[in-house]
């Protein structure tokens, strides 16, 4: 029993361990190093890049990366929420209904952020349709900033947050609901007491399920960005490649990576097993 | 489950090892560098087989060469990457018994002062960075100061790159583009901090569309992707700013890593010839640094002003230069502070 | 309520599908602009003039195929061995690797393959484009095929070895078509992940593995350009396709199972 379970484990082990800690050692074996003259990384050892993290500046692009990370998980969990209520209900069709939530998640993630990109342009879709309209005389500026990252965020993860949500309203029972109505409750009632507090795993799962990959993203701020919304993912991105400098470039990986276990580690603590 | 697996990975292994017979040459380049024919012509007279793929900065060649094992043969840094990557000991030094049309050159280009005797690159486009802005502007922008104006508010673009945008803020405030003093630095930064609050954002080549389109007033650009753009839109104009500006060639390099440098030479050698670098520009519409090649290109691109300059113009400008590590480190901090502000 | 609840999905799912179908629209837009000047397939006859799309479409292909069959396999033993026999170690090493922001990721294998390939005489390319891709997909692997092991009966496996057969028998005749619908599911998101995989790939890409991601990136950096958009649909078109068609294989899948059970419960 326990060869066999042994064997289909060791592919996974060795995959992993090889190509995945090993390299997460190099770098951390790398963020103790100093920067070479044009690029590259040398011993002596130093800690001086874990140092540098505590530079307001690098700190105030960490709090702008979780401000607008939060902010798309808000927004997903706000957009998200009617949304799951809506295929949890649906009867029979509820397997199509989330499958067309998924499906533009299934696509490719650049090509979903280029298309918001075509859409926003100042001779884009939206602008020509505001001014046909009426509604605005010269092109509103939608690209290159804050609100155009947290749309792609939003855009991007949404679905990360309607499955585990649609998962917890899907098991909960209606005729608690009904039980409700009876007593009179009006629906809103109903909504705030019995569904949100019920769903709450569904809300942690999928508020981590998204805020985990936005504080980390390098995509979108970088397309949608125009180079003025820097998240630390762009951050690191910079180090090892314009700023040729691996070793903080790892240092600052690590900090990033050792940031998402902490917060990881403490949902899962507050919401026992419910994460899968 | 097994046997699919070992099918897919023998056809995986199989469709790898593509081997030809015919000599292979890795070439790595700008993008919007080369003719289509180019590099069938190069083929079909060698029997080589070419290999080309594109880079959009400095920084991209040099992250992917640095370990010295790519794979590529050729690459196109520009001048101010060659003496690091010299220095680290990337490129190989070329034989120039195997370049007899190194004489095709412009007379600067063959001693440049990023390489005097050309002894590991061989120039191969040129350009600047100055302002390209949309006609309707009344009166047109002709130095960088114009950049710092509240008109072009969200209506203007700078270029996402530390060197030319200090380069700019520099030049306006009256320092030296090189200079390495944290203080000139300093003041730059203040200047660009101050300036945030107009650029719309830092782009590089995404500003063209725009430009045409009429969606910006103003851009901080290269000059070939100024004339590119001004080809497109006749309401667009290109100006060299009066306080100075930045030179920059981008010039051929055989890697140290290369297995096939007699190949590279003859490549190289191929890209020299009058009228290989003739139909390139006709179709990249940059600027060559073969002086052969220049005489035979249509009268209209020959002495287009934005791609080549007058001498009193090019007096103004001045190449770029590494800065030293310390001062570097400085920049990018700076450069980092700015697009996070 | 629930007239508002539908009200809020419609406009929901506009929001969702909206940009992919503007899209498709407009890459059969003649014009490069967007004024609408008549249908036109030229953007998609020019996908035929770049040499390097295809390319890199074959290149994506190839690596998606040989990343996926490996990172399904691996990743159904390591469920299965799982299953019943905690591995916290391999647990969380693959938490890990889900969690860890994919730039981290691809540096990390990056400063990995060059250090390695400073003593072996290699460098990157495809194989080191597939080894990435199969290692970020592994733990997607697992959590698809996990969840579809939950809902499994193990008295199932123990009577068949009750009934004599080995422990590799229970699983490749037991178990494993019966895993089969969440099998291809882990497959379809290995598949879906490592053919748009941007970040990591650009990172690890040598010489001849460039990928569509990496054309179509290089491509929307210079501004918006219809031929990425021709490109673009295609792929939606073609992953939803896919999708489509492996939701139906399960649905169907388990229709049949549904109505077997119905009637032998009678």
């Amino acid at each position: 029993m326990n060869r066999l379970r042994f064997l289909f484990l060791l592919p996974a082990r060795v995959f992993t361990a090889v190509l995945f800690l090993v390299p997460l050692a190099i770098i951390a074996l790398y963020s103790l190093f100093t920067r070479g003259t044009y690029g590259g990384q040398s011993p002596p050892l130093t800690l001086d890049n874990y140092a540098r993290l505590a530079d307001p500046l690098y700190l105030s692009i960490l709090a702008r990366s979780f401000w607008l990370a939060g902010l798309s998980t808000l927004l997903c969990l706000l957009l998200g929420f009617p949304l799951a209520m809506f295929i949890a209900r649906s009867g029979r069709r509820r397997h199509l209904y989330l499958q067309l939530v998924m499906l533009p998640f299934w696509t490719s993630f650049l090509v979903r952020t280029y298309a918001w990109m075509f859409l926003l342009r100042d001779t884009g879709l939206v602008n020509t349709a505001l001014q046909a309209l009426g509604l605005i005389r010269e092109p509103l500026p939608m690209l290159y900033n804050d609100g155009a990252v947290v749309l792609g965020l939003v855009y991007g993860y949404l679905p990360f947050m309607v499955l585990p949500l649609y998962s917890t309203l899907e098991r909960l029972d209606p005729s608690l609901l009904e039980a409700a109505a009876d007593l009179g409750a009006t629906p809103i009632v109903a909504l705030a007491r019995i569904t949100i507090p019920m769903s709450s795993s569904g809300i942690l799962a999928g508020c981590v399920l998204v805020f985990i990959p936005c504080l980390g993203a390098y995509l979108t701020p970088d397309l949608m960005g125009g180079g003025k919304s820097i998240m630390i993912g762009n951050l690191v991105q910079q180090q090892f490649t314009t700023a040729r400098d691996w070793p903080f470039g790892a240092a600052l990986s690590l900090a990033l990576t050792a940031l998402v276990m902490v917060l990881l580690w403490y949902t899962m603590r507050r919401a026992g097993d419910h994460i899968a | 489950m097994t046997r699919r697996t070992f099918f897919v990975f023998g056809a995986t292994a199989a469709a790898s090892c593509r081997r030809t017979r015919r000599p292979r040459l890795n070439v790595f380049n700008w993008s919007e560098y080369i003719a289509r024919e180019t590099i069938p012509r190069f083929e079909r007279e060698t029997g080589a087989e070419v290999h080309y793929a594109t880079y959009e900065s400095n920084e991209e060649l040099l992250a992917k060469v640095f370990t010295g094992n790519s794979g590529w043969d050729v690459a196109f840094p520009s001048n101010y990457f060659v003496e690091p990557m010299r220095a680290n000991r990337l490129l190989a030094p070329l034989d120039r018994s195997r370049l007899p049309n190194l004489a095709n050159l412009e007379e600067r280009f063959q001693s440049p002062s990023w390489d005097r005797n050309l002894d590991h690159c061989v120039p191969y486009m040129w350009s600047g960075t100055g302002i390209v802005y949309n006609k309707r502007l009344n009166p047109a922008p002709g130095s960088w100061a114009d950049l710092w104006h509240p008109r072009l508010r969200g209506r203007m673009t700078m270029l996402d790159d530390p060197a030319d945008a200090f380069g700019a803020a520099l030049k306006k405030l009256g320092l030296p583009l090189n200079t390495a003093d944290p203080g000139h630095l300093d003041r730059a930064r203040r200047e660009l901090l101050a300036q945030k609050e107009y650029v719309r954002a830092y782009l590089n080549a995404e500003a063209r569309d725009q430009l045409v389109a009429g969606d910006l007033l103003a851009s901080q650009l290269w000059a070939t992707t100024s004339a590119q753009a001004m080809e497109a839109a006749p309401h667009l104009g290109f100006v060299y700013p009066a306080e100075g500006f930045a030179l920059y060639a981008d010039n051929a390099v055989i890697l140290r890593e290369s297995r096939r440098p007699e190949l590279a030479h003859e490549f190289i050698n191929f890209l020299l010839r009058a009228e290989v670098a003739a139909r390139i520009v006709t179709e990249s519409r940059t600027a060559t640094a073969n002086k052969a090649a220049r005489a035979l290109l249509p009268a209209a691109l020959r002495d287009n002003p934005v791609l080549y300059p007058s001498p009193e113009v090019l007096a103004r400008g001045e190449w770029f230069a590494m800065l030293p590590a310390p001062a570097q480190r400085l920049r990018d901090r700076y450069w980092t502070e700015i697009k996070s502000a | 309520m629930n007239r508002l609840l539908g009200l809020y999905a419609a406009a929901a799912y506009l929001f969702l599908h909206l940009p992919l179908l503007v899209l498709a629209v407009f890459s059969l837009n003649a014009s490069r602009f967007s004024a609408w000047e008549g249908f036109s397939l030229v953007w998609y006859r020019r996908l035929l003039d770049e040499p390097r799309l295809i390319e890199a479409a074959v290149n994506s292909l190839i690596i998606a195929v040989a990343a996926t069959a490996a990172a399904t396999a691996i990743g159904t033993l390591c469920a299965y061995g799982m299953w019943r026999r905690k591995a916290k170690l391999l647990e969380g090493a693959l938490l890990l690797s889900l969690v860890t922001p994919e730039i981290v990721t691809g540096v990390s294998l990056l400063a990995f393959f060059q250090w390695l390939f400073r003593h072996l005489d290699v460098r990157l390319g495809m194989h080191t484009v597939i080894l990435a891709h199969i290692a970020f997909s592994i733990a997607y692997v697992v959590i698809v095929v996990q969840a579809r092991l939950r809902t499994f009966d193990h008295t199932l496996e123990e009577a068949a070895m009750d009934l004599g057969a080995t422990e590799w028998q229970a699983f490749s005749r037991i178990t494993l078509p019966l895993l089969a619908p969440g099998v291809i599911a882990a497959a379809l998101l290995a598949f879906a992940i490592s053919f748009d995989d941007y970040v990591i790939t650009s990172l690890v890409a040598g010489v001849d593995s460039e990928t569509l991601p990496m054309v179509i990136y290089g491509m929307a950096r210079k501004g918006v350009n219809p031929t990425v958009n021709a490109v673009s649909s295609i792929i939606v078109v073609g992953l939803g396709l896919l999708i489509l068609l492996a939701e139906s294989l399960q649905t169907g899948h388990e229709a049949t199972e549904a109505k077997k059970a119905g009637g032998r419960a009678r």
